[in-house]
């Protein structure tokens, strides 16, 4: 399994933000579903060994984070974009994309390659020379997704990568992402349900910290059928459904 | 020669394509960071280095200014302004050398192989470098007696450890800054009040422990604030 949790919790201060996942994720995109302040980016930043988790169990692509050195091997194989990106804005989108490929220690002589190869991937060859300062916030979302997927990440976390991007923008990351789930396991947080419905393999629903389901969307889908449960679409009345059950 | 065997339909023109891109976009490191690189053995950590916020160019004119304008005030009254300044000068860049609200990547970069620790410890060891280099060349060019010119090394080491501590426990840049420069103001004013010189901070020789105090103190607090969370198993 690339990604294990067993009864994984993390407090932050008083609040109780993740409290007892137990998931698992091999190779394609699991979807993270739930309302705000579900425990979506706090699960997602201890995936990213951005924080340790306060319990529970955690392995990442065979290893364990809690160990030095395994943890920068599972560093050197996971891409991450954060929910708000922090950007230098006298870089241009080139510099911070191999900015990234440094720190992610992508050996000296394929980085050229690598980061020209993100960012055409996310569509932004024409615009590889600006200043992040001077592009919109979809184009720096692109630019975050670049960064992340520059080292050809084994492990993929996106935290609302879809934020800001328009219709067109979001139907192409869509496909990259169906695209980057054939060799990776590509962990999504969002609480779109239609981007789940389209590009996601799996999807685990959150509430209050807590997995309340996990399996395919046809399956979260079929949860929404013969209820009265809230949504315009099967997808969404499956998400009402399995979150009204889940607090009741 | 394989390519004598392809067909055209069979060039992928895609490769072809980033690897033109990749060379026209191509990123030549300066002299700086290529020797930086070469003495850390990571071009990323050189990377990270060279982008230090208190390390660039603007920041560096800044520093210089002040310190030339503490030359030639030592220089027109003989108060030792440069070892007075250098400091809370050194103080103030240390706390903006790295960390939340100052690097604005800093999120995204502790989920990267190169360690945050690392970023952290060498940019501060750079920072403070430069800015005592800095100021002893000051206090050479101020002509301040070998007592002054050497005397401020220990304030600032104890000023720029408190303002690292403070700016990683509290993880802000500017609560460093503030805490470092107001326990130097503090120190410089209580010297003319106790001994009716502003230069007594930097000479008097009964602040040399609690100044070993605060920098061991400070550098203790700061490597524990960024200690590696080991999480559990």
């Amino acid at each position: 399994m690339n990604v294990e949790t067993v009864d994984l919790t993390r407090r932050l201060g008083r609040t109780q933000a993740v409290a007892g996942v137990t998931l698992s994720a091999e190779e394609g995109v699991l979807g993270l579903l739930g309302p705000n302040g579900a425990g979506k980016t706090s699960l997602l930043r201890m995936l990213a060994t951005v924080i340790p988790p306060t319990s529970g169990r955690l392995r990442l692509l065979g290893r364990d984070p809690g160990d030095h050195a395994q943890r920068r091997e599972i560093r050197r194989r996971l891409g991450y974009l954060p929910q708000s990106l922090g950007y230098y804005p006298g870089f241009t989108v080139v510099e911070f994309v191999e900015y990234f490929a440094l720190l992610k220690e992508v050996p000296a002589e394929r980085v050229p390659h690598a980061v020209a190869a993100a960012v055409e991937r996310v569509g932004l060859g024409d615009k590889a020379k600006t200043k992040l300062r001077t592009l919109s916030g979809g184009m720096l979302r692109r630019v975050g997704i670049a960064q992340a997927i520059v080292n050809v990440p084994e492990l993929l976390l996106l935290d609302e990568p879809t934020a800001g991007l328009d219709p067109e923008q979001r139907m192409a990351f869509r496909t990259l992402l169906r695209d980057l789930g054939q060799s990776a396991t590509v962990v999504v947080s969002t609480h779109l349900v239609e981007d789940v419905g389209a590009a996601c393999s799996r999807v685990a629903l959150m509430d209050q910290g807590k997995i309340v389901f996990h399996g395919t969307p046809a399956e979260l889908t079929t949860r929404g059928e013969g209820t009265d449960a809230a949504g315009d679409a099967q997808l969404e009345r499956g998400y009402s459904a399995v979150l009204a059950e889940a607090r009741s | 020669m394989t390519g004598e065997h392809h067909h055209a339909g069979e060039v992928d023109l895609g490769r072809v394509w980033i690897g033109v891109t990749a060379q026209a976009w191509r990123r030549h490191p300066g002299r700086l960071e290529r020797l930086a690189g070469r003495l850390l053995r990571s071009p990323g950590l050189a990377r990270a280095l060279v982008v230090t916020p208190s390390l660039l160019l603007g920041w560096l004119i800044a520093t210089g200014l002040v310190l030339v304008a503490g030359v030639l005030a030592t220089r027109e009254t003989g108060t030792p302004y440069v070892a007075i300044c250098a400091p809370g000068i050194a103080a103030a860049s240390i706390a903006y050398a790295y960390g939340p609200g100052i690097d604005p990547a800093w999120e995204l970069s502790r989920s990267t192989a190169v360690s945050d620790r690392m970023v952290l410890l060498v940019r501060a060891l750079a920072v403070f470098a430069l800015n005592a280099a800095f100021g002893l060349a000051g206090s050479a060019a101020s002509g301040a007696a070998t007592a002054v010119t050497f005397g401020w090394l220990l304030p600032m080491t104890a000023m720029c450890a408190l303002a690292l501590a403070a700016a990683t426990l509290a993880r802000s840049a500017n609560v460093g800054m503030a805490a470092g420069v107001a326990a130097w103001l503090i120190a410089i004013l209580s010297g003319q009040a106790g001994a009716g010189r502003l230069s007594a901070a930097v000479t008097d020789s009964v602040l040399i422990a609690p100044y070993l105090a605060t920098a061991v103190g400070g550098a203790a607090i700061v490597l524990y604030a960024i200690r590696t969370e080991r999480g559990t198993r």
